[in-house]
């Protein structure tokens, strides 16, 4: 008997010990190979569209490329004409600025308010939200030539209020420099902010009721309640947003694009109209590239300041 | 019983299905026997034109070719798609762009295939009115061959200039004092927007250079024996530029940068508006918004645009060129086809069936039966100025590329306030040595 049983405890051993190495591996697969199995596809698209560009563009920078055929390489000279030449670029610059002061103040503003007050409403909410949102899923296309229709000084809203004898309105706000910007990022806005007040409405309606119930035991009143309670309970998503809004107000290109092509005299220009007009108008593709590489450098200075604020403990 | 008729099932089905396979293989070996050559059409604004062109010329010439077959595709923003197409080693085997300057650039970066020895087997050297063909050549070997010539002339509401007992203008002082005039009565004098095309600018920079300084100097400043900021040139954008500052164009600066086309026409059609000056491509959309079309009793003339001294000068400008890609499987075939679109014959056709403004080919006026009178004057007297060689310069054909986006970005500047005459040509001269420098000027014929 013992014999037999020390021969069966050692081939149960033995079982034992392949069984955990077959698990062994069977966990090395689950953990490290499986997961990456999932990732590839995605990461596979995204090196073919975003990251092998993203190199070439790093190259062509660096030459006169036109946008066909050879390139040769130049070193810095088109950072260089960027930065002492180019007073198209400054003045860019300076309106994407202006779009970014615009799109971090109006529409997060708009979308906070629109929030706290649908938030409480139980009947018809759906409709309230539904009709705000609307515009964010009309293409860009379409949003753009309802409003210049609109704003239209002879056949628009302009038109009837001019019509009615109401002072000012007979001008055409997207033919002047000084209204122009104003202008597009409200139209842009106008498509944009309810895209955020469904976001910060989903993440109001997370905060326990019991919070406000104990800020009013304590006395607060309407604003101190949104100061001191819906705020900070939507503080993930409201730091998210603003993010995600600095970065695209950088990038923005299509509504004015559409509307006035960084017109008029410039007064709309922003740098992605600048990378669209040198790459396919004017041959300068290489130059194009520089200019997309610093809209780059200006995001990823914007993607620092949260990744600082989040290592300094803020809860973003 | 049951599964012998399944059985019989599977044979008809069988059967049916090898018969559909081998029907259109058919046809499909047939022409695959032909050598096959690609082309893209643009659609973006439509593709009406289009459809008519590959109707009346593609269609015909594969019904008449027995080893050719030509397909053509629809392409949106068909210039872009080429562009980016051809830096990846591909787009169709017959490539065209929007001008000389976009077949000079492909010319220079090796993605087209030399024509020489094509222009010599079918005679396009004799064919091709001389100074248009000349644009297609870069270091002495021709990669283009131009289509579409135009020009720009002055339509004006003749009706309306009756009604007022307007004349219209030949000199630039005329139409300085009519357009005052015109004005004065409550009428806008030009009826001009660039809100859906921003180079509209550059049509009217064009005309006021050659118009006010005369073709022979801007040929002079284009081959760098005279300089841009020479003082009749900046007389010229003053001109210009007082013309808008008064708000002669649509009423005011700001209706010039957002009123539609489609309202520019309209109005001059209405006699809202007086003139307008516009290419040869206008004369379809006049006739669509003048007259019974347009549900009104007015009609439209013109006259060329009114220069310093009243001689009439058309501004000639090449609108589309034709080259073949260097990767192309058939270039004979593309050639052969090349041929065939650019006779005579077609180029009449597709003028007179789907407004298609002629290549500078000679065609026979009796062949131009059927067009619109006043657009075959146009033609006659554009072409009468091209033989002759005594033709003015458009900014998009004679141009290089970046000059001509300064021409018509940096204008605006100017009419803004923001920058004088003097330091907008001083701009444009700087960026025009850099480009002569570089290489990158296109071929200007000898006058």
């Amino acid at each position: 008997m013992g014999k037999p049983m020390t021969m069966e405890k050692s081939m149960s051993t033995e079982r034992l010990h392949d069984a955990r190495a077959s698990w062994r591996k069977g966990a090395f697969f689950r953990k490290k190979v499986l997961p990456w199995l999932f990732v590839a596809p995605i990461l596979l698209i995204n090196i073919t569209v975003v990251l092998g560009p993203a190199l070439s563009a790093g190259y062509y920078s660096l030459t006169d490329w036109s946008g066909i055929g050879a390139a040769n390489f130049i070193g810095l000279d088109n950072f260089r004409r960027i930065l002492l030449e180019d007073s198209s670029y400054k003045s860019a610059f300076v309106n994407n600025l202006i779009w970014l002061g615009l799109f971090l103040t109006v529409p997060i503003a708009m979308a906070l308010v629109g929030a706290s007050v649908i938030s409480p409403i139980r009947r018809g909410a759906l409709f309230f939200r539904l009709a705000l949102f609307v515009p964010y899923v009309l293409p860009s296309v379409i949003v753009a030539n309802l409003w210049r229709t609109l704003l239209d000084p002879d056949r628009g809203i302009m038109g009837w209020l001019t019509d009615q004898g109401v002072p000012g309105t007979d001008i055409a706000l997207l033919g002047r420099q000084n209204t122009v910007l104003p202008t597009i990022a409200f139209i842009d806005n106008w498509h944009w902010w309810g895209f955020l007040m469904v976001l910060f409405l989903a993440g109001m309606q997370n905060i326990s009721r019991d919070l406000y119930e104990a800020a009013r035991l304590d006395g607060a009143n309407r604003w101190e309640e949104f100061r001191d309670v819906t705020i900070p309970g939507i503080r993930p998503v409201l730091v998210f947003m603003v993010l995600m809004t600095a970065i695209w107000s950088f990038l923005t290109f299509d509504y004015i694009w559409i509307l006035t092509q960084g017109g008029p005299a410039g007064a709309s220009e922003v740098l992605s109209v600048l990378v669209y007009k040198n790459a396919f108008q004017a041959f300068q593709a290489g130059y194009a590239s520089a200019i997309g590489l610093t809209m780059s450098f200006f995001v990823g200075i914007i993607i620092s300041i949260f990744i600082v604020l989040r290592r300094r403990g803020w809860e973003i | 019983m049951t599964s012998r008729r399944r059985y019989h099932h599977l044979i008809i089905l069988l059967a049916l299905a090898l018969l559909f396979t081998i029907a259109p293989t058919g046809a499909v070996t047939q022409a695959q026997d032909k050598a096959q050559v690609s082309m893209w059409f643009n659609s973006t604004g439509g593709a009406e034109g289009a459809n008519c062109i590959i109707e009346q010329a593609i269609d015909t010439f594969n019904e008449q070719s027995d080893d050719v077959e030509v397909t053509a595709t629809l392409q949106a923003n068909s210039w872009d798609a080429t562009r980016t197409a051809l830096a990846g080693g591909g787009g169709p085997d017959i490539v065209t762009t929007p001008g000389p300057s976009f077949a000079f650039e492909l010319a220079q970066s090796g993605q087209l295939l030399a024509l020489d020895d094509f222009a010599a087997e079918y005679g396009w050297t004799e064919n091709f009115t001389p100074w248009a063909l000349q644009l297609g050549v870069v270091d002495d070997q021709l990669y283009s061959i131009p289509s579409e010539v135009e020009t720009l002339v002055l339509y004006y509401n003749k009706t309306l200039f009756e009604e007022h007992g307007w004349e219209a203008p030949q000199t630039l002082d005329e139409l300085m004092a009519l357009a005052e005039e015109i004005d004065a009565a409550g009428i806008i004098p030009f009826a001009h927007s660039n809100a859906e095309w921003r180079p509209t600018n550059e049509w009217f920079v064009g005309e006021f250079l050659n118009h006010v300084a005369g073709p022979e100097k801007v040929y002079q400043a284009l081959t760098g024996e005279l300089e841009w900021t020479d003082p009749e040139f900046v007389s010229a954008i003053e001109l210009l530029t007082e013309m808008q500052q008064n708000g002669w164009f649509m009423g005011g600066l700001d209706r010039y940068y957002t009123t539609q086309t489609a309202t520019t026409f309209a109005m001059l059609a209405e006699g809202e508006a007086a003139m307008k000056i516009e290419g040869t491509w206008a004369v379809s959309d006049l006739n669509t918004y003048f007259g019974e079309e347009g549900g009104n009793a007015n009609e439209w003339d013109w006259v060329p645009v009114p220069s310093a001294g009243g001689d009439p000068i058309f501004d000639l400008g090449i609108g589309t060129t034709y080259g073949i890609n260097k990767n192309a499987q058939n270039p004979e075939a593309a050639a052969e086809f090349l041929s065939y679109y650019f006779s005579p014959e077609v180029q009449a056709t597709l003028a007179v069936e789907c407004g298609v403004v002629p290549a500078p080919v000679e065609i026979e006026p009796d062949a131009l039966e059927g067009l619109d009178p006043r657009y075959a004057e146009i033609i006659a007297a554009m072409n009468e100025a091209s033989e002759a060689g005594d033709y003015g310069y458009t900014t998009w054909t004679f141009w290089p590329p970046r000059s001509d986006v300064y021409i018509y970005d940096e204008i605006e500047r100017v009419w803004a306030g923001d920058t004088t005459a003097e330091e907008y040509l001083q701009g444009l001269q700087s960026l025009f040595d850099e480009e002569v420098e570089a290489g990158d000027i296109p071929p200007i014929p000898e006058r």
